[in-house]
């Protein structure tokens, strides 16, 4: 009787995972083990009669309902339906091109300041209409009114 | 004013198929999961051993595939690179379940107690003579009488054809461990099938 390592090893030798060197030892090795050559024989035989008699199964569900389920995750988990991705690509270029049309707006309604030169050597600046600034570049001094 | 092309999905190739669900074609995915549903399905069965599970987890493969699918190349056929996204799922499904890894002390002795004792040495021809669509079944039956860690690394090595190497790091346990689980799993198969060809012979 084989010890374990042994049988691990043949097993190896018939699935193709022996070195080169050590498949040659246990080919040389075989026409004098009987024992050997019968269990080399038997996991081939096991593993033809498997792979050629593969259990077969057929998916209990028809083929709309199992289709279906699968859309629906598929729509679920990444939402790409072709109007979904349209309407999304607009707002994608949309939001950012409100965003500058909106500074525009604001940048070009903005009043332009007014500078007004009093008697005394002084400007006055009209910022908008509730802030005021007086600047007196003789005294070296700047004022603003907030209204 | 676009022009719209109806495709003849069933006559095409998988290839083609393919190529049109990388566009976003899920028309195209519809006809490849009508077509290789059957085979998916039956591996996610046959590593589950229950048909919730395995409906589950094949729709859930195909479910990555698509979201996958700009990432197949074509290095192996579209029902390999599926399959082996079925049996990933149902892999983790296992893990989780301590299904794979962690085994009861009496199989862990199986596997470590010397692995020659008790069960004879596969038999030559053990099921001569019984029909084919028989045999698939009884194959099935013997496959379900193995705990899902020997039955895992059968389905990996016969149907998936992976080595030792590359089932030790899918399942996440040495090769020594793979190597003694495949030989186990071998002779509890091979004493089930020779078991059935005394049953046929009484």
């Amino acid at each position: 009787m084989k010890n374990t390592e042994q049988l691990l090893d043949l097993q190896a030798y018939v699935d193709g995972e022996l070195t080169e060197e050590r498949r040659r030892q246990v080919e040389a090795a075989l026409p004098a083990d009987l024992d050997a050559q019968e269990l080399v024989a038997g996991l081939r035989q096991l593993g033809t009669l498997i792979r050629t008699h593969e259990p077969e199964a057929k998916v209990p569900a028809s083929r709309e309902f199992y289709w279906s389920q699968i859309r629906r995750q598929i729509e679920a988990e990444q939402p790409k339906a072709p109007a979904a991705s349209v309407a999304l690509g607009w707002l994608r270029w949309l939001i950012p091109a409100l965003g500058v049309a909106a500074v525009a707006v604001v940048v070009s309604t903005r009043p332009v300041p007014r500078e007004i030169t009093l008697a005394g050597g002084g400007d006055v600046t009209d910022v908008d209409v509730s802030s005021t600034v007086f600047r007196s570049e003789s005294d070296g001094v700047t004022v603003h009114w907030i209204q | 004013m676009p022009v719209s092309v109806k495709h003849d999905y069933p006559s095409e190739a998988d290839e083609t198929l393919v190529k049109w669900a990388q566009q976003g074609d899920t028309e195209a995915f519809e006809q490849l999961v009508f077509r290789h549903r059957d085979k998916i399905y039956a591996r996610a069965l046959m590593m589950m051993r229950n048909e919730d599970q395995a409906l589950e987890y094949s729709q859930e493969a195909w479910v990555k595939a698509w979201q996958r699918l700009v990432q197949f190349q074509g290095e192996s056929s579209f029902a390999t690179w599926v399959t082996r996204i079925v049996i990933n799922l149902c892999l983790d499904q296992l893990r989780r379940q301590k299904r794979v890894r962690t085994e009861s002390i009496e199989a862990m002795d199986e596997e470590s107690g010397g692995v020659e004792r008790q069960l004879p040495a596969p038999e030559t021809n053990p099921t001569a003579g019984l029909e084919q669509d028989e045999l698939r079944r009884r194959i099935d039956e013997a496959l379900g009488k193995l705990t899902d860690a020997h039955r895992t690394v059968v389905v990996l090595h016969e149907f998936e054809g992976l080595e030792y190497k590359e089932i030790a790091k899918r399942v996440g346990i040495s090769i020594g461990t793979v190597m003694s689980r495949l030989f186990y799993a071998r002779r509890r198969l091979a004493f089930l099938l020779q078991s059935l060809k005394r049953e046929r012979s009484e």
